[in-house]
């Protein structure tokens, strides 16, 4: 069961589309019960993920066979500590991102429910590909799904968003193709035969120009999905478009996958070019911290206004990446978890709210704590975790990647800058709880001011039901982090002590050449002239 | 009478060419043609498919093979002519009864100019590679010209065929001054005479560039385009699918094969000679074809400025055969392949969408077609997410076989505008899928109504399943591609 369990867990959702594309569209709720039904029997199975090794930062669960022999092309699935988490995430955040929009999506259910399963596919696809060429198919792949739920369901405008929305993608894309096309080729001259895989491909060491090329060509496609500022004006488009069940995936998963792309594959490709681009990129995340926290302060739409504010959470997650310490990495790697879990709760939160008054204006809402109590104490919660208040999880998530930009002073992290970088981060932090403690200000206190209003009925059964794992996992995650960090914990490090060692082995190289196989003792294995047994001595201390 | 056997693909075509004339007069019009043509093309495509995974036949006169190679990368374009006509056939079965210009001539020029498509594509010599073209156009000209009723139809037939027979009379030109030159008229011996020096270069060159404008012409390159559009619309849609996608693998099967063969090695160096010349046409060409592509109402003209871009990244990869020929020759195998079921899966979705009295030819037709007929959306989406590249479809790794070839020939610029253009591509796209799922029709607009028959559908089914097919096993295709592609290189 568990060598296929990766298999099983990316076509179920596939079965569950077939299943449901034969059924009649009359049968809504039956259509709604058996997406639901496939979606929880994911999760379930997606707990058996948990009972994996991850004490050292090896894959488990791999599955590797061939697709496309004569080009290189393998079927190579598994998870470690960086992407456990993450999946974890997808199988749990569809379902609540379906059961969210029950209601409001009542037209094409079926469709509707195709486009979610396949999304589902496409993203657990993306986090558990290690081949690069299997990895860009899911990549484009999710895609689709998401232009149709955006453009078929979404507001008056959607159909703008959702173009905007692929084509931004699709460009970014397609250069990372050609970059990938661009290694492989090179790997072909080296090794004499092709490869996609993840693996065979890292021991391509280029000189520094060309990584820094690649590497860009990897960050601009990863930069338009986080999205970074300037990539980011697809986002508040498609945000505001889409019905809430696609704003929660957008924003709780599939932004994901742009900070996974970084530490999956854009830097252990390309170690010397993320050295020496990384810190521009974590100034373009810092200035996206600030920039979406000034640019959600103005809004008058909600929606827009939580948008803005995944622009600025996304921006400390790049920020925590890229400064190369453990703490950063494994910070950024809870903060995606985190923003996940709260933005994911805040849309589900706003999209009630527009199912009763069909506005998400500022001005329309004012003292609806009075007759809703139960909404505005979930409303409250989350807007908490997501200023990083401690107890919840955005704070232990923010907490860690500010430390560890602080220490990353390093040969690799983020250079002579970790100051500035680290000291306007931490103004973010004061813009969050500015701009949602305003939100929430407008929303809820002060006097009735609309009539309509006093006529609000507080959240039902189903959509508490909804909101209950989101609200668990914040203070679970705020209260217990351990729980969640030991699993990631030895990949990080395995992550960047490899990383260190290509980065080193590579420094003082001029013509592409292929490293030995087997990645951490690459270094050493460099250096013929060194002492064998000098590999095991401490740092310093070799001859 | 087993000498023949290496080509029995082609007599079959023209024994059943012969036959549906002969049946069409004495059945009296009654007899079930397109059914009958289907039969014969799929039988050459099962043929010639068989000959390319058995071994090459042993002993083939030089009477056949001085002038039509037997090598698998004929085969492999006979079974791609033979299915992509089957898939014309077929359409034109549903399509002219449904529209009342079912007459038996039709089937028989698809025959015959599928015939002249396999004679191309197997052509190693000069003289036959014109017979070939001849024999492909001028029953291409006259199934554009079929609705003679049709004042827009006789216009585009017109432009077809008065530029055609320029292109025509610059390639004979061009082979004129190619022989000239070198004395020969046989590929091989054209690159012999080059490269050890017998041969008079600069009227070479001349003539090079003739004989590239004149195939510039038929692949649609620009700025050799100009009859594209216009013909591509005004043809009954059948015919547009069989000038995309037969004309074009044929066309493109001898331009491959031509290049390599006959100026392979001192004119095809890195900074002169033809890989300069193509790379520059493939540039404009994806560039021109894809813009011009965004601005059309028609998805006639779209598709048609879309066969311009996709011609474009052909060039681009015949422009990396210079330096890694198998890859970028077994990459555009691939892709023609590729695209023949491709597009004829769009067009063929075009063709289910109308029915007698309107048929679906602007954006404005589809307009919430996919929600009423949800099997007519799902064939387009499938077509237009292969032509756009898109996994896990065919013509996803058809553009990455390409694009992997560019790459590994150095010619990193020139890929980066190909997948440039390629992403105005998909917004052209996906035009069409915003108006099957995305809009509604006009008030008291007439309302499209999709056809009925089980020929079309059949079409339909065929072309999706190979779209899909080569999308996710692709290993199978590409061995196939690669087998063919390594004769021709090696």
């Amino acid at each position: 069961m568990n060598e296929q369990l990766l298999t099983t867990l990316l076509f179920l959702p596939l079965l569950g589309a077939l299943t449901i594309a034969f059924l009649p569209r009359q049968w809504v709720q039956a259509i709604r019960n058996i997406s639901l039904g496939f979606m929880a029997v994911e999760f379930l199975l997606s707990l058996r993920l948990l009972d994996g090794d991850f004490s050292s930062g090896a894959y488990q669960f791999e599955v590797n066979v061939p697709w496309v022999e004569a080009v290189g092309i393998h079927y190579h699935l598994g998870v470690d500590g960086i992407s456990l988490w993450l999946v974890l995430l997808t199988t749990a955040l569809t379902p609540v991102a379906l059961f969210a929009s029950w209601t409001s999506v009542s037209t094409k259910v079926k469709e509707y429910a195709v486009a979610f399963l396949m999304l589902q596919m496409g993203m657990l696809g993306a986090f558990f590909a290690l081949d690069v060429f299997l990895f860009y198919i899911f990549w484009e792949l999710m895609l689709v799904p998401m232009y149709l739920i955006v453009g078929v369901w979404g507001g008056p405008n959607r159909v703008y968003a959702a173009l905007k929305f692929f084509l931004f993608t699709m460009v970014g894309s397609l250069l990372m193709l050609v970059a990938i096309l661009y290694v492989v080729a090179t790997y072909k001259e080296l090794a004499g035969h092709y490869s996609f895989d993840l693996a065979e491909l890292t021991r391509v060491a280029l000189p520094r120009t060309a990584q820094c090329w690649l590497f860009a060509a990897f960050a601009l496609a990863f930069a338009i999905k986080v999205p970074m500022f300037p990539f980011h004006t697809w986002l508040p488009d498609a945000h505001v478009q889409a019905p809430t069940g696609g704003s929660v995936i957008l924003a709780a998963v599939m932004l994901k996958l742009g900070t996974y792309g970084f530490l999956r594959f854009a830097m252990p490709l390309f170690p010397l070019g993320s050295q020496f681009l990384g810190p521009t990129i974590a100034a373009f995340g810092v200035i996206g911290i600030i920039y979406g926290a000034w640019a959600a302060w103005v809004q008058k739409d909600v929606k827009k206004l939580v948008a803005y504010s995944s622009v600025s959470h996304m921006g400390f997650i790049v920020l925590g990446i890229f400064a190369m310490t453990r703490h950063g990495i494994s910070g950024a790697l809870l903060q995606m978890l985190n923003h996940g879990v709260s933005t994911g709760a805040l849309f589900i939160l706003v999209g009630f709210l527009y199912e009763r008054r069909h506005t998400r204006d500022f001005e329309d809402f004012g003292g609806i704590a009075k007759v809703m109590p139960v909404y505005t104490l979930l409303f409250v919660i989350v807007t908490m975790s997501s200023v990083g208040l401690p107890g919840t999880n955005g704070f232990v998530g923010e907490f860690m990647i500010m430390s560890g930009a602080f220490l990353a002073r390093g040969e690799v992290g983020l250079g002579e800058y970790w100051f500035v970088m680290t000291l306007f981060s931490a103004t973010g932090v004061i813009f969050a709880a500015v701009y949602m403690l305003h939100a929430v200000l407008k929303i809820f206190f002060g006097p009735i001011t609309k009539d309509v209003n006093t006529k609000l009925v507080d959240l039902t059964g189903r959509e508490k039901l909804t909101l209950a794992p989101l609200v668990v996992l914040i203070f679970w995650i705020g209260l217990y982090p351990a729980a969640f960090l030991s699993r990631m914990d030895p990949t990080v490090e395995a992550f960047q002590d490899d990383f260190r060692s290509r980065y080193r082995a590579q420094l003082s190289l001029t013509d592409a050449t292929l490293m030995p196989a087997a990645g951490a003792s690459a270094a050493n294995d460099l250096a013929p002239a060194r002492d064998p047994h000098a590999a095991h001595a401490p740092e310093g201390v070799a001859p | 009478m087993m000498d023949l056997l290496p080509i029995a693909s082609l007599l079959m075509l023209v024994s059943a060419g012969l036959a549906i004339m002969l049946l069409d007069v004495f059945s009296k019009g009654r007899a079930e043609l397109a059914f009958v043509a289907t039969t014969a093309l799929l039988a050459a495509a099962v043929m010639s498919a068989v000959g390319l995974f058995s071994p090459a036949p042993a002993d083939v006169p030089t009477f056949i093979t001085d002038y039509l190679s037997v090598d698998k990368y004929g085969l492999f374009f006979d079974v791609v002519i033979a299915l992509g006509a089957a898939l014309a056939t077929l359409l034109a079965g549903g399509y002219l009864r449904e529209h009342g210009m079912e007459r038996g001539e039709y089937y028989v020029l698809i025959l015959f100019s599928a015939l002249g498509a396999m004679v191309l594509a197997r052509a190693v010599d000069l003289l036959t590679l014109f017979v070939g073209l001849e024999t492909l156009s001028l029953g291409v000209y006259s199934l554009v010209a079929y609705r003679r009723t049709s004042a827009r139809a006789t216009e585009a037939a017109l432009k077809y065929f008065l530029l055609g027979s320029f292109a025509s009379a610059i390639f004979l030109f061009g082979a004129a001054l190619v022989y000239g030159a070198t004395g020969h008229t046989g590929f091989a011996s054209i690159g012999e005479s080059i490269s050890d020096g017998h041969a008079d270069i600069a009227l070479s060159v001349m003539g090079l560039a003739m004989l590239v404008a004149g195939l510039g012409f038929k692949v649609s390159a620009v700025p050799f385009h100009m009859w594209t559009p216009d013909a591509y619309e005004g043809a009954p849609t059948p015919t547009t699918a069989f000038m995309s996608v037969v004309v074009k693998t044929a066309a493109f099967a001898v331009f491959v094969r031509l290049l390599l063969m006959g100026f392979g090695d001192r004119l095809s160096t890195s900074d002169s000679g033809w890989p300069t010349l193509v790379s520059g046409l493939a540039a404009i060409t994806m560039v021109y074809g894809n813009l011009a592509a965004v601005g059309q109402s028609s998805v006639k003209r779209m598709l048609a400025y879309s066969s311009i871009a996709h011609a474009g990244y052909l060039l681009l990869g015949l422009a990396a055969a210079a330096k890694v020929p198998t890859e970028a020759a077994s990459g555009i195998l691939f892709y023609l392949a590729a695209y023949t079921v491709s597009n004829a899966l769009v067009l063929g979705a075009l063709i289910w969408s109308g029915s007698q009295g309107k048929e679906a030819t602007s954006f404005a037709d589809l307009a919430g077609l996919g929600r009423r007929h949800p099997a007519v959306g799902l064939a387009y989406v499938v077509g237009i997410l292969s032509l756009m590249g898109f996994p896990p479809t065919a013509g996803f790794f058809g553009k990455w076989y390409v694009l992997s070839a560019a790459v590994q020939a150095d010619m990193v610029g020139l890929t980066i505008v190909a997948v440039l253009s390629s992403a105005v591509g998909a917004f052209y796209y996906l035009k069409v899928l915003v108006f099957l799922y995305m809009k509604s029709p006009e008030e008291g607009a007439p309302v499209a109504v999709p056809m009925r028959s089980s020929y079309v559908v059949f079409a339909l089914v065929l072309a999706s399943y190979f779209v899909m097919k080569m999308g996710l096993t692709p290993a199978r295709y590409l061995d196939a591609a690669v087998a063919a592609a390594s004769g021709l290189a090696g």
